[in-house]
């Protein structure tokens, strides 16, 4: 028995329950949980982006901080490697569908990769910016909202490693797929909130300047 | 010592202080290899506090047992069928570990948040003998504001927003129809956290307790004793206890109902946790994300709320009552819950406008998260936000008094059991409409301006969280009493804790509204002589009210002992909580139930809420 049923979320039941069938629910009970918990998870994102917009938008914050700059340009790249990711992410679910495991597998991989590469990136930004969170109040929210990013990209990285693992120890079926999919939903979610995050704090210029 | 390895609190007693040092010396390894000038400086003990708390508590997690399946089947290996060592209590022992059973992990929470609610208001009881007379005398100031503080965290981070987890935990699968919830050991996990988070805000006593109240506004949190980072850092466990909580909670009841239980079917304390846990969900990570601000100011010298680094100070205030408005929601909604199941029950009617209260839960929830600023109408808030908050604030005024409406209509002309549940929920609806009533006037701004700050608001809170909360929790806890011991409690001692809670609370509570109005301040040591006299009435019905409590805990133990034995069904109710043994079974439900009416049908001849189907037929079932 390999992965985990997509229908009964846990196999946790009573003797005489063993009949017990849950309301069906297309997802399936876990990912169900994880959309859910998701919600709790933009709403730990929002409450860091109040601060931000409260300070920017009605304390007259100077963004960015007088004499610093926030790379727009070149982190543009990384966007660019994180939405590739989630595609990946995306075709390795439809290897899997095909049941095509080489693809499921590396593509798999090279979502890990790419997500590896922009916490590089990130991290190499942080050592070029030129401010630290205790600089000034622009440095402290930035690093938090990126830092809390870069974290969930990490949480999200530790799951594609477990999946990647299991895959070649050869779980997950057209069929059987909670683990995979539970994996693939949140790392679009750490990319969706990439993008948001990316307009916000980078893009969205100061309405003094 | 076998027993230090298998998942238990002995393992947890090598495991979390290991966990803890461990990583504290790791840190201190990174600050050496980065080139620090110095190892140790000012700073460094308040990072090792808060380094060593965290790793402590996942430290103890791994102690407990939370992971030790979860980590065999990320990695892939082989899944083992459950072999149910986990679920269900077969002796006291089960108690104290790491128990799947939702029935367990109910009393559980129970029991640990009461021992919360007696140690806060222990604390209440210290504070309230110091207020008893103008002048210094019982305690300093110093151990005024920590106690004070202490009072209000304990009560609502580890009290209010958990004990209601803990009954819905007890009472939600079984009135669906449900082996258990969702996600047994995500359940078990979120108790776990709880008493961490106890022991977390009772330890900042050692290292100069939290001053900041419970609020922790900075610059008071950012510039506080060591004791508000461990403030910080209890408010996030408690914090993601209550969020794992209430997923399971959604997921249980969006999954886990019975063959016929449709959503209009549902009791309407699954409705109230349904709302309850949706706004848990969607509004605890800012209280979260608001700790994390004060706590990174103060471990790591950020510049969050430090006002000539472009600091915002205002913005923590608007991120704190973001949550913790909607928390007060979270704390008195399954409250609302209960009492509709009691008094429907109790007056053997059909509850009047089952829809009208379903509907106002939602209705509740959603308009709590548009009130938030109404707690900073005098902080220098922007101008344009009173006047609409005033507004919102004043329509919340309508779902409940929908609320209010229907449990009147539901007792009215009913047959009324006054047992001591009954008496709690009809006390419930006096305390709570004055606390409601003081709270529109609150949500005026030119009234508000007026008492901000003073003894009105300590009062108008108390109002609601006692006079509402905390006696909708007796009132469940006297009501499901049977079901979990099996015994009936004892009614003579129950009605002599009501009239003692009844009379003395409102002792208590009422005179702060005229000291509120005169201008006493609130979270003071010390108070001008003119407020002397009430103070003295309020201490001392503060004091009989403390002493009632003891009423509770002797009837609740010597009652699991000695009271009349229960019966399933002592009540004659129709939920299916009551349909299975008290206590129920380790499975809940030995023949699947199929649900085919409402939950209320009181007074309808041969009514039914559920069925269970022949045994002979389910026999045969099983073996085709």
């Amino acid at each position: 028995m390999s992965g985990h049923d997509a229908a009964v979320g846990h196999d946790h039941h009573g003797p005489a329950a063993h009949t017990y069938q849950p309301y069906p629910v297309r997802l399936g009970i876990v990912p169900l949980g994880l959309v859910i918990f998701l919600t709790s998870e933009i709403s730990l994102f929002g409450a860091f982006f109040l601060w931000y917009g409260h300070a920017r938008g009605l304390n007259n914050l100077a963004w960015p901080a007088i004499g610093y700059e926030i790379p727009a340009d070149s982190t543009s790249i990384n966007t660019a490697i994180l939405i590739a990711s989630s595609f990946t992410c995306e075709l390795a679910f439809l290897s899997l569908m095909k049941n095509r495991r080489r693809g499921l597998f590396w593509w798999l991989v090279a979502s890990f990769v790419l997500g590896a590469i922009f916490l590089g990136l990130q991290a190499r930004e942080y050592h070029d910016i030129g401010f630290l969170p205790t600089t000034n109040a622009q440095g402290s929210i930035f690093f938090s909202l990126t830092g809390l990013h870069g974290a969930h990209v990490f949480i999200g990285l530790t799951l594609l490693l477990f999946c990647i693992i299991r895959v070649a120890r050869g779980h997950f079926t057209p069929k059987r797929y909670t683990g995979l999919l539970v994996t693939s939903i949140y790392w679009h979610f750490v990319d969706i909130v990439w993008i948001l995050l990316y307009t916000l704090v980078y893009l969205l210029p100061d309405k003094v300047a | 010592m076998r027993v230090f390895l298998r998942p238990n609190l002995a393992r947890c007693l090598w495991v979390t202080p290991f966990v803890s040092l461990t990583s504290m010396t790791l840190a201190l390894a990174i600050r050496k290899a980065a080139g620090y000038p110095q190892l140790w400086d000012d700073g460094v003990p308040q990072q090792m506090l808060a380094i060593g708390y965290i790793s402590g508590v996942i430290g103890f997690l791994i102690g407990i047992g939370s992971f030790d399946t979860w980590f065999p089947w990320m990695i892939g290996s082989p899944d083992r069928p459950d072999d149910h060592s986990q679920h269900g209590a077969y002796s006291w022992r089960d108690y104290f570990r790491f128990n799947t059973d939702h029935k367990v992990i109910g009393v559980q929470y129970v029991v640990t948040t009461f021992i919360a609610f007696l140690m806060g208001g222990m604390m209440a009881e210290i504070f309230r003998s110091e207020l008893a007379h103008s002048g210094q005398g019982v305690i300093d100031t110093k151990m005024f504001n920590g106690l004070m503080s202490q009072h209000g965290t304990l009560m609502i981070f580890t009290f209010l927003v958990p004990v209601f987890a803990g009954i819905g935990n007890f009472v939600i699968p079984l009135m669906l129809g449900a082996p258990d919830m969702a996600f047994p050991r995500l359940n078990a996990l979120s108790f776990w956290l709880l008493p961490l988070a106890l022991l977390i805000f009772l330890s900042s006593f050692l290292v100069g307790s939290f001053e900041a109240g419970w609020t922790g506004y900075p610059p008071f949190s950012t510039e506080g004793p060591m004791g508000e980072t461990l403030f910080e850092i209890g408010i996030q466990v408690a914090g993601a206890s209550s969020i794992a909580t209430a997923v399971n909670f959604l997921v249980t009841i969006i999954t886990m109902r019975a063959p016929g239980m449709t959503l209009f079917r549902m009791p309407l304390l699954v409705w109230a946790n349904l709302a309850t846990s949706a706004l848990v969900v969607a509004a605890t990570p800012f209280i979260a994300g608001a700790q994390f601000m004060t706590m990174f100011d103060r471990v790591m010298g950020t510049k969050f709320f430090v006002p000539e680094m472009g600091g915002d100070v205002l913005a923590y205030q608007h991120v704190f009552w973001f949550y913790s408005h909607p928390a007060v929601y979270i704390m008195v909604l399954p409250g609302f819950g209960i009492i509709s199941e009691i008094l429907s029950v109790m007056s053997r009617k059909p509850i009047f406008g089952y829809r009208a209260i379903a509907f106002s839960s939602a209705g509740i929830a959603l308009l709590g998260f548009s009130v938030w600023a109404h707690h900073m109408f005098a902080s220098g808030m922007e101008d344009w936000l009173r006047v609409p908050m005033m507004i919102s604030t004043m329509m919340i005024a309508i779902p409940t008094g929908i609320k209010i409406f229907s449990w009147l209509g539901t007792i009215w002309q009913g047959v009324l059991h006054m047992t001591t549940a009954m008496l709690f929920a009809t006390g419930f609806i006096f305390t709570f409409v004055i606390g409601g009533v003081t709270g529109i006037w609150l949500a005026s701004v030119p009234f508000d301006n007026h008492v901000h700050d003073t003894y009105f608001v300590v009062a108008h809170f108390h109002y609601v969280l006692f006079g509402g909360s905390v006696m909708t929790v007796f009132a469940g806890l006297y009501f499901w009493y049977p079901k979990v011991t099996g015994r009936m409690i004892n009614e003579k001692l129950g009605r002599a804790h009501f009239w003692t809670t009844m009379i003395s609370s409102n002792l208590v509570f009422m005179p702060m509204h005229w000291l509120g109005l005169e201008g006493m301040p609130r979270r003071v040591a010390d108070y001008d002589p003119q407020f002397q006299n009430w103070n003295e009435v309020i201490s001392l019905a503060a004091f009989v009210l403390g002493a009632g409590m003891l009423i509770f805990v002797y009837n609740v133990i010597v009652s699991a002992r000695h009271g009349a034995p229960a019966g399933p069904n002592p009540y004659r109710s129709l939920t299916l909580e009551w349909q299975v043994s008290s206590p129920p079974p380790i499975f809940n439900f030995d023949i699947p139930p199929r649900v085919v009416g409402g939950p209320y049908r009181y007074g309808e001849p041969g009514a039914k809420h559920a069925i269970f189907p022949e045994p002979s037929v389910a026999k045969e079932r099983t073996h085709a």
